[in-house]
């Protein structure tokens, strides 16, 4: 390991702590030292605890419903049994299945977004258009949406830093060392200033 | 108090809050995956897909990141289960097998079985039914996790149930007899579980028993199910078997049978006979 970056990793320490408390400067070396200190305790059991962590998958509704289910929802929706008279009279069960895919998340489940999605077409009572549009639209719409924002700047500054010390094998240097490098890039900032 | 004690004293809750702080900022993109993909499972599970999308894309990023930093089997376990969330099959199949050559270590059986169904998932999704098939019932058959055999039944029902509607009646029944067998263990196993129940409402409709399945539904939807989604699912499972019996049964039971869905729904609060409490109300066609 190399001092340098200990150092420069130390130093935007200082300047991340001055930034938000510019006028404590007292308070500079025993939050740094104890956040290196921390970093190297913690390091370990931080590790254990995030990897015993367990996450799962969710279960999801059954999707394959028999022919008589599919028939009974186009047929006890009045727009749906409009919509979808020949395929009804007809018992068109590879339409109307293939259909249902889409349309029974939107009517049947009333599905939120998807309601939103096609709420255009649910006023105009346009099954066929949400039908014909589903898998495209859905997908697009998906694609679009943004991944969630962390809106806090000080705990995103204040994790990169905890990061970077985390990644340094600060166990390597004694207490005493790390006291010192703390020290001195206190030292520095207050010689800019 | 002096000017110097309150300085010592606010120094001290300065120390506490920020080492608070710091325990949470100090985290590793794992931690971060794991905490946005709960948060998307959280809001899936009510039906509030958008924001579940959001979490599931910082998922992503936060698991692409520790692979990238920190390749390990669980990282790229996070970086599968968000992608198969946003239906990236591909990408969710090159993690799960990414994630089964980094190795999973002592402990981290959860994290293997849980690999296993995400790979069993993609590959169903991209065609390998058979494939899939065999992982889901591998893990029925071994996983002690319930989550992993809530989640493996649901697949394999899915997967039958196909499979059984391409076959002629003979082979159809057997399959479906089959696999409401194998429920049917998975329930008696652990009773209280309603999608258990559920699952065999579905099953039973495929075989044309709507008085069982209706009584399954009920049995669901009193012990409880997953999500909304499902939920829902199982209310109108509930209608169907209603609007099926309604024209099967002889008048004399069905008075009875009436009567018995009438405090049925009572106790639920739904709107009329087939229009559960969440449902918008629309004139029913079949009763015109």
């Amino acid at each position: 390991m190399k001092v340098s970056s200990v150092e420069k990793v130390l130093e935007r320490g200082v300047q991340l702590v001055s930034e938000f408390f510019p006028l404590k400067t007292y308070l500079y070396f025993p939050v740094l030292y104890s956040t290196c200190l921390w970093a190297i305790r913690r390091r370990e059991e931080w590790k254990g605890e995030i990897f015993s962590w367990q996450v799962w998958l969710n279960p999801d509704a059954v999707e394959v419903k028999p022919d008589e289910f599919v028939l009974n929802f186009f047929e006890s929706h009045p727009g749906l049994q409009k919509a979808y008279k020949e395929e009804i009279k007809a018992k068109d069960f590879k339409t109307l299945r293939a259909t249902s895919r889409a349309l029974y998340p939107v009517i049947g489940l009333e599905d939120p977004f998807l309601e939103a999605l096609f709420k255009p077409e649910l006023d105009s009572q346009d099954y066929r258009k949400i039908a014909s549009e589903f898998e495209a639209r859905v997908s697009r719409t998906k694609n679009d949406i943004e991944a969630v924002e962390e809106k806090s700047r000080f705990r995103e500054a204040l994790k990169s830093f905890g990061q970077e010390i985390l990644a340094l094998s600060l166990y390597l240097l004694s207490d005493a060392q790390i006291q010192k490098l703390i020290i001195k890039e206190i030292k520095k900032l207050k010689g800019k200033r | 108090m002096n000017s110097r004690a309150r300085l010592s004293i606010s120094k001290r809750i300065f120390l506490v809050v920020f080492g608070l702080s710091l325990l949470a900022a100090c985290i590793s993109h794992l931690r971060d995956a794991k905490f946005y993909y709960s948060q998307g499972q959280a809001l899936s599970r009510q039906y509030q897909t958008e924001k579940a999308i959001a979490f599931y894309k910082r998922a992503l990023e936060e698991a692409k990141e520790e692979a990238k930093k920190h390749p390990s089997a669980q990282a790229y376990l996070l970086k599968g289960m968000a992608e198969l969330n946003l239906e990236l099959w591909k990408d969710a199949e090159a993690s799960f097998l990414e994630a089964f050559s980094s190795g999973f270590e002592e402990g981290e059986e959860w994290a293997s079985e849980v690999s296993l169904l995400g790979l069993a998932s993609s590959l169903h999704e991209l065609g390998l039914k058979d494939l899939a098939l065999k992982s889901y019932s591998y893990l029925l058959d071994k996983s002690k996790l319930k989550p992993v055999s809530l989640y493996a039944a649901q697949k394999y029902t899915d997967l039958a149930l196909a499979q059984s509607l391409l076959k002629e009646e003979k082979e159809k029944q057997k399959i479906l007899n089959e696999l409401l067998k194998t429920m049917e263990n998975l329930s008696e196993k652990d009773f209280g579980c309603g999608f258990y129940h559920y699952l065999q409402s579905q099953i039973l409709s495929h075989l044309a028993d709507y008085r069982k399945s209706f009584e399954e539904a009920v049995m669901a939807r009193e012990l409880g199910l997953p999500s909304e989604k499902i939920f829902r699912d199982n209310d109108l499972q509930i209608v169907f078997c209603y609007d099926k019996l309604k024209s099967l049964l002889p008048p004399e039971e069905w008075r009875g049978f009436e009567s018995h869905y009438q405090a049925w729904i009572k106790k639920w609060g739904w709107k009329d006979s087939q229009t559960p409490g969440w449902k918008k109300e629309t004139n029913n066609a079949a009763d015109n």
